[in-house]
Order: structure tokens, then sequence, then C-alpha cells
């Protein structure tokens, strides 16, 4: 009785029914759901929402942006690989959701693999290393050199984020130990690095690349094997301690089951939106390199990143329920 | 003069017509918005994030700004109304402002609130716009020994927001804190009373834990004997301050701005001390301490000055550093990055008119909203003469839309009716809830930075008291112990013959 | 029996402080304490379920030898129907949608007052409805899904 009287106040007040369309002809026919497993305003959700716009004008549906934060990501990746299958439901996954929290989770929610098809990887995020101008080294060789001499600590955003793994590589590949100190986040991080309370801090290059550029931080090195397009200053890690290479990187998913043709049409929309002009620059600004991958690439790299992190994973012994 | 010349370029900015209409439409939506019961501005922000991308980058972030400052602005007037804080600043107006509603006061303690408010902003502006650089260097002073000295501050002085006895409200205060420390562990990834639910793996939400305990319990006080017990006073006779009231509310004002000024410089938990800082102090300096908690209009004053205060300077490490003192400017960092800017000390260099704009509407914006909210409040008095049994229905609906919308997270729709239980439980048994919300939002800061400490100490335990600053902090919370301790204690001596519980 | 004068009230407030603390302390126990250099997860939440106990047990102590203030009449009806309101909201938001979940949790949270009669309980849910779908749904852009999958035909 209530429920035919909702829905008959529902149609008399002109409410427009979203009701779900099967067929895949007619994909996409209502919103499309882009699930963010960050708080609005990190830069997974910056690199989401620029996308989500254009992907918007391209699907000609609108992709709304919802932000599902909590457990480093695994609360909103879950959600997306428990959601309906229909391409209505997507999910901007990271290096954290789908190479790092499968590792280190002792429980695990989701199958990073099993439980997801990929759409495209879109971007890869440099982080970088830098110090407080304060600590008298130029150059991570230097670095290496007193760490073996002093007791040093550097700050990172969190436990097993892919800033504090970069840091364990770092020690591994460069025989020094280091202590980590763990924040709730970037911002706290950097501030007490530029206030000088920590020397040292593995972070996001984008984060970061303001103070580097004011000189209230000094770069030491990118952690991609290649120097960084906007920093073409700053040296790779990697010309120091030959093979690191670390970065974030954010790309498309869609729940395991959906519906071949959807993947393909999101994939295309998001291919088109990385070519953007106006999203290319920003990307830039941001200092994330563009890859729009096809979704068999992104199934290749996800598998890629596991293999690559196992090994740093168990032997810094980082591990959460 | 360079300063003149730059306020001059701020006002130029700011008060173009289109960010004029700017600032104006975001004071409406974030007073509107804020004024929803269980709607707090960093729900707001995030809500209306989207809507700002479309525009240029000076005009999105001080729409932005404006609807942070309005939702505190529109947050004071549910913590007075309905005893419904939504940011742990109005949880302290809402101890006084809510009895002086009962009593027939409420548009007094909104005008007092609003023109508090004005006031401070008025002062703290000025002081970001004069001193932000230097202040931003004493904010880098501050390391987790200086941080663990504050929040040791900040639960002593919330022994002192408890009208009750000194037991019961340090007992709230560690439950508060036990409450806070649910979630993961930031040093080890473990999981701490989180019953093996992984949504409360980043601890339970603020929100959730507010409205239940203040709001939900207030509603069920209510709901207790419908046929005796009249809710609210009909009579509101006036609206603003009378001569005595309002110069009972110059001093708690200017000491408000002072200390909220000072406090919200620090990123990460300052801004919420101060509110409770205020509180503290005038509870102290006050002729008639015995009347706070039952409608003391300074206890109104004081703390919501130091709150929009704190509010204005919160913008100073966001500013000139880059850096999020609280949650609401984390996500100002997310929009200006996707405007193009990169957050950073070059933006006051490179960008002066993106700077000095944002300054100048603050001032803008708080004044619209004192011209805005003071009509207003006959509005919402008026809304007071609504049977409860109306209201409670519709707050609870925006409760569970408000709860809901900060992480679309389930279990903080489940967190709200357990807190609501708990807290009338509590209420029953006469613990009061504001010292357990302080315990809550600093108890992890307590923890992670005694932590912290230890760990760059390398386990030395001296340097919260080698490290002047640290050192200072503590010495004064040592000073509030004692105020607080000794009368009662004096109270004690006289009670051993009477028979007075106190 | 001519008994001592006691406060009730604040005897149930220490025995459910020391109920408390011993909750938390037995959550506590399977984690790690630490050192004071290195503390573990356990080391803080252990010192302050002992503080929570020993306050308990001291307002416990302290209820002996004096009496307080009855506690008064306890809002049945409004716990009954207050408190489902938000959970039923949570568990059906996603499955019915935005509209017809808020519609129902309005509609239980009317349920509270004895004095809601039923007529006007569903006039202010629909108006709750509408007024919020509007504000919220249309006006902000929130992303729920009005109607949701269960309501599908």
């Amino acid at each position: 009785m209530t429920l035919t009287l909702t829905r008959r106040i529902l149609l008399g007040t002109a409410f427009v029914f979203g009701l779900a369309g099967a067929a895949a002809a007619d994909y996409p026919d209502r919103a499309i759901t882009l699930v963010i497993p960050f708080a609005a305003g990190g830069s997974t959700d910056v690199v989401g929402r620029i996308v989500a716009e254009r992907m918007s004008a391209d699907l000609g549906q609108q992709v709304v942006v919802q932000n599902v934060g909590g457990a480093g990501g695994s609360l909103g990746a879950t959600q997306v690989a428990e959601a309906d299958p229909d391409g209505y439901t997507i999910l901007m996954g990271t290096v954290a959701t789908h190479a790092l929290n499968p590792l280190i989770l002792k429980q695990k929610p989701y199958d990073p693999v099993a439980d997801f098809a990929p759409v495209s990887l879109l971007v890869l995020v440099p982080n970088v290393l830098a110090v407080n101008p304060e600590l008298p080294v130029q150059n991570v060789q230097e670095l290496i050199d007193l760490a073996k001499t002093q007791p040093l600590a550097y700050a990172s955003s969190g436990n097993g984020t892919p800033l504090h793994l970069s840091g364990e590589l770092f020690k591994a590949m460069a025989g020094v130990d280091i202590t980590h100190i763990p924040y709730k986040g970037s911002g706290p991080a950097l501030t007490d690095v530029l206030g000088n309370q920590v020397p040292i801090i593995f972070d996001n290059l984008p984060s970061a690349s303001g103070h580097i550029t004011s000189g209230k931080l000094r770069a030491l090195g990118v952690t991609t094997a290649e120097r960084a397009p906007s920093f073409p200053d700053v040296p790779a890690i990697a010309e120091t301690l030959p093979g690191y290479e670390t970065y974030s990187w954010n790309a498309l998913f869609a729940p395991a089951g959906t519906p071949p043709e959807a993947v393909a049409r999101l994939n295309a929309a998001a291919v088109a939106a990385m070519a953007d002009p106006a999203v290319v620059a920003r990307m830039g600004e941001f200092s994330a390199s563009i890859v729009a991958s096809s979704p068999e690439e992104l199934a290749q790299h996800v598998k890629a990143e596991m293999t690559k992190w196992e090994p740093v994973v168990t032997d810094a012994n980082v591990t959460m329920d | 003069m360079e300063l003149l010349s730059n306020l001059g370029l701020g006002f130029s900015v700011a008060s173009s017509f289109a960010n004029l209409g700017f600032c104006l439409i975001g004071v409406l939506l974030g007073t509107l918005i804020g004024v929803l019961p269980g709607i707090g501005a960093t729900a707001t922000i995030a809500m209306l994030l989207p809507i700002t991308f479309q525009l240029e980058p000076v005009s999105s972030l001080i729409m932005l700004a404006g609807i942070y400052y309005g939702a505190q602005y529109g947050g004071s007037t549910t913590a007075i109304l309905i005893n419904m804080p939504g940011e742990s600043s109005s949880a302290v107006t809402a101890i006084d402002g809510y009895q002086m509603a009962r009593k027939g006061r409420a548009g007094t303690a909104l005008a007092t609130a609003a023109l508090g408010s004005f006031f401070a902003g008025t002062v703290a502006t000025f002081l970001v716009a004069i001193f932000a650089p230097p202040l931003t260097a004493i904010a880098l002073e501050f390391g987790a020994a200086e941080y663990f000295s504050l929040m040791v501050l900040g639960l002593v002085m919330s022994v002192a927001l408890a009208h009750g006895t000194v037991l019961k409200a340090l007992a709230m205060v560690i439950l508060g804190l036990l409450l806070g420390i649910v979630g993961t562990d930031i040093y080890t990834g473990t999981p701490r009373f989180t019953l093996g639910i992984t949504q409360f793996a980043d601890g339970l939400n603020f929100v959730a834990l507010a409205v239940g305990v203040f709001g939900i319990a207030e509603i069920l006080r209510n709901l207790e004997d419908e046929h005796e017990r009249q809710v609210m006073t009909r009579n509101i006779n006036r609206l603003f301050p009378s001569g005595p009231e309002l110069r009972q509310i110059i001093g708690p004002v200017l000491r408000g701005t002072g200390v909220g000024s000072v406090l919200g410089i620090l990123p990460g938990g300052g801004a919420i001390l101060a509110s409770f800082a205020s509180y503290t102090l005038e509870k102290k300096l006050s002729k008639h301490p015995e009347e706070f908690g039952h409608g003391a209009i300074a206890g109104v004053a004081g703390p919501e000055s130091a709150n929009n205060a704190g509010a204005q300077t919160s913008f100073i490490p966001l500013l000139t550093l880059g850096i999020p003192a609280n949650p609401v400017m984390a996500l100002m960092i997310g929009a200006m990055i996707i405007q193009g800017i990169v957050p950073g000390p070059g933006v006051v260099t490179e960008q002066p008119d993106l700077f000095w704009g944002i300054i100048a509407s603050m001032w803008i914006g708080n004044l619209m909203l004192v011209v805005l909210n003071l009509p207003l409040i006959g509005l919402w008095v008026k809304l007071l003469t609504v049977p409860y049994y109306v209201l409670f229905p519709i707050i609870m609906a925006m409760c569970s839309i408000g709860v809901y919308s900060v992480n679309s997270n389930v279990y903080d729709l489940f967190a709200v009716a357990f807190f609501g239980f708990l807290g009338y439980v509590l209420s029953k048994l006469r613990f009061e809830p504001a010292p357990l919300l302080l315990g809550f939002v600093l108890g992890p800061l307590l923890e992670e930075n005694l932590r912290r400490a230890m760990i760059l100490s390398r386990g030395d335990p001296t340097t919260f008291v080698t490290r002047p600053i640290s050192a200072g902090l503590l010495v004064l919370a040592l000073a509030v112990l004692v105020l607080v301790f000794l009368p009662q204690i004096r109270k004690r001596r006289e009670e051993v013959f009477t028979e007075s519980d106190g | 029996m001519a008994t001592k004068p006691r406060d009730d009230t604040d005897m149930i407030a220490g025995l459910l402080l020391m109920a408390a603390a011993a909750f938390f302390g037995w959550q506590t126990a399977g984690l790690e304490i630490g050192t004071s250099l290195r503390m573990g997860p356990g080391y803080f939440p252990m010192v302050l379920s002992g503080l929570l106990f020993l306050l308990g047990v001291l307002v416990f102590l302290k209820s002996f030898g004096r009496t307080g203030e009855p506690m008064g009449p306890v809002a049945w009806r409004g716990m009954l129907f207050i408190l489902p309101a938000p959970v039923f909201f949570g568990l059906t938001v996603r499955g019915l949608g935005f509209v017809p979940a808020l519609f129902f949790t309005a509609l239980i949270a009317s349920q509270a007052s004895a004095r809601m009669r039923p007529l006007p309980a569903l006039v202010l849910a629909v108006l709750v409805t509408i007024i919020s779908t509007l504000i919220f749904s249309y006006g902000l852009g929130l992303p729920f899904r009005r109607v949701g999958p269960w309501l599908d035909f």
C-alpha cells in the first residue's frame, strides 16, 4: 500500500526513473558511477574527476564520481568487486588497490585479478625522494653514505602505502637502515619534513612539486626509471641504484563479468579522454605520464606489478589484518 | 605600504561582480547546508566540490572558502537550536547555546554567535594578511613532541568543560580516547577494536558519534515523557542581545578571537582545540562559573569567536605552505590541483591575485554572513515553534543522509544508532558528552604524536621537557590542572560536614 | 530494610565504566604492547583501559553513603523507533534506492512519538522525501540511485 503510494507520488511529481536497461546495444543509457576508493581531494580523486568529466562528454551519459574512502582503498575496491557487472559501476584502481593491498592484507577482501575486468591503465605518477635542505646531502649517493654513518628517519604517507614501500625498496637496494615514520596522509608528512622534524620524505611528485620548485625541499631523485619530463634536472634514483623503479598508477576497472561490449565502450571513452589536449595539459602539470592502455595491457600490468612488489612486501615484513 | 597595495589588489579581485556573486553563493549554500542537522563543513564541501570545477580558480576557491565558513555559521545554528553539532568546534557551542535556547533565549544565543564570529573573522582575516609568513614559521616549529604536549593541555582543559563531577568527566575523556583508537594502527597496520569490521578500519566517523551522543540522545530525552515536558519555551521575546548582555560578551569575544587565531595556525588539531580552550578560559575567568552548562552567554560568545578565528587562520598553512590543516583544507588543495594550481609556497609570489583575492573574500564573506544571518535568526527561532514530533523525524532523515553522504559507508549509520543509544544511556547516568567528544578527537593525535616523538627521540622521554615549546605547554597543562582541582579539593573540605553531593 | 543511602545512578555508572574498561582491556589482550621506544599498538589502549577501570571503581565506591536524583522515565518507545531509523536507511539505501529508503526512514522515526497520528506521519514522510530528493539528489547531485535494483521490473 505505502509502496504503491510512494510510486504514484513519484510519478505524479514527474520524477524520472533511472531503471536499468539490460541491452548492451544502447549502453550506456543511464549514469555510470565511478568509485574512487580514496577521500575527495587526493591525487587519485583529482585524476578521476578530470577523466570522469571528459568521459561523460564522450559516452553521452554522466559519469558520477563517488568517493568511498577507507582501509587504504580496499573498501571502495571491494564495493566495485561486488557490484552488478553491468558496466554502470566502475573503479578508479591504483597501485594500492590492485598490487599492494592484495599482498599486504592478511584477509583478502577481493582478488585483484579474478574479481575485476580491466578497462584501461590511464596514467603513471612518479614518486620522489626529497630531503629538507638543511640535511647536508646533495644527491642519492651522499644520502646513502650519510645513512651508513648516522641514524636517519624518513616520512611517508602511511604504513603499507606505495610511498612507504618505495622507501623500503630503496633501503633494501642501498643496503642502509633508515627509520620509517608513517603519517596519516601526505600533508602532515610534508609538514614535518618542511619543519625539519624529519629530514627525508618519499612523496608523490605532484604533491611535493610546489615545494621542490620553491626550494623548501631538495629533490634527490624521482622513483621512475627515467627522469620525469616536468623535472628534467632531478635525476632518477635508478641512475645511482640501477634497477630501482617504483611509481603510482591509476587505472579503470569494471567488476568481473561485465559484458565485453561495455568494457570496450568504456575503454574507447577512456582512451579518447586521455587524448584530449586539455586532459593532456592537466596531466602534464600534474607530472603524470599518460598511458591509456588496452584492457589486455592493463591485465598484464597488474600481474607484473604484483610480481614486482611481492618480494619487497615480504622483505619489509609489511602486513595488515 | 606593500600590505595596503596587496590588500587593494585582493579587494579588487574579490569585489569583481562575478566573485562577489560566487562568494554569496558559497556562504548561502554553506549556511543552508550547515543548518541541516548531521551535515558539517567537510561533507558539504565534498558534495559541492564538483560544482566548482567549471569555474575560474579564484572564483572556485572563493566559493569553497565561503561554503566552509558559511557551514561553520550554519553548524552553530543547529548546535544551538537542536543540540546537534556538525563539527567538533560547534560541540562546545551546543553546551550553553542549547541551554539558552531551552530557556527561550535562542535568538540571543544566535545573535551572539553571529556577532562574535564576525568580529573574530574580521580580526583573523587581518592577521592572515599581515602575519601569514612569520606565523607559518611558528607552525613549522611544532613537531611530534609539541603536538603531544598540546594535546595533553587540551585534554586537561576538557575536564573543565564538565559541569558535573570531575571524576565522571575524566572517565568520559578516557572513554573518548578509547573510542578514538578504533581503527587501524598507523604504525603497524594492526586493526584495533574494529571487531573484525573492515568498514571501521579508518576509525569511527566523527559525525556519526557527534550526531549520536548529542543529537539523538537529546531527541530520546525529549521523548521520555511527552505529556509533561515542554521541550522548548515558546515565549521568545527578544532576538538581539541587550546592552548589559553586549557588555558581557565583549571580553569573551576578544579572548576567544585571540585564542582561536593562535591555535588555528597549527595544522593537525590546533583549530580543534580553539573552542574548547576558549570555553575553559571563560569558565575560569567568570565570576559565575556555576552558570556554565546552564546557558551562560559567555560560553557561546567565547567559543564561537574562537572557532571562527581558528577557521580563518587555518588558511595560513594552506596558503603559505600548501599544507592542509584539516580535512576541509585537504579538499581545497584538491580543488586547487584540479584547477591547475600547484599548492605550495610559490602561490603568494606567483599568483598574488589568487592569494590576496581569497584573503579579501574571507572578510567580504564574513560580512555577508552577518548581514545574512541576523535577519535569518527570526526565522530559525520560529522553527522552534514547530511541534517537536514533527521536527525530529525530519532531523532523523537529514542525519541519515548527512552521515551516509560523507563516505557512502553503511556502517556509519549503524554507528549513529549505537552512539545514539550509548549517548542516551550516558545521559541517564549523568555523564556529559562534550569531554567524550574531545577525547575522541584528540585521542588518535595524542597517541600518534606520543609514539612518533618517542621514535624520533630514540626512546628518550625527556624530549618532552627539553624542547622549549613542549615544556611550556606541559607547564601550562599543569597550571590548568591545579586550577581545576583546587576548587574541588577546597569544596570537599567544606562538604565534609554536609551531606550534599556537590 | 533500613539500608544505607546509595546513589543508584552513580553505582550503575561505575559498573558501566568497569564493564567498558573490561571490554576494551579484553580487546587489547591480543595486541602487542611493545617498549617505550617502539610502543606497540597495545600500549596506549592498555594504559587507558586500566585508567578507565580505576575511574569506574572510584565512581562506584563514591556512590555509597549519599543519595542522588532518581533516574526518571526511560524513552522506550523513542528508542524502539528512533534507533532503527538510520539502520533501516543504511540497509536499504543501496537496494531500494534513495527515495523509498528515505521515505520509510522518516516514517519509522515519526512513530517514536505517541502524538504522531498515521495520516500526518504519512504526509510528513512524503514531504521530507520530496524535499530531500530535490535538495540532495537533484540540487547537489549526490551519487545515490533514486530507485534501487530491488525495485527493478
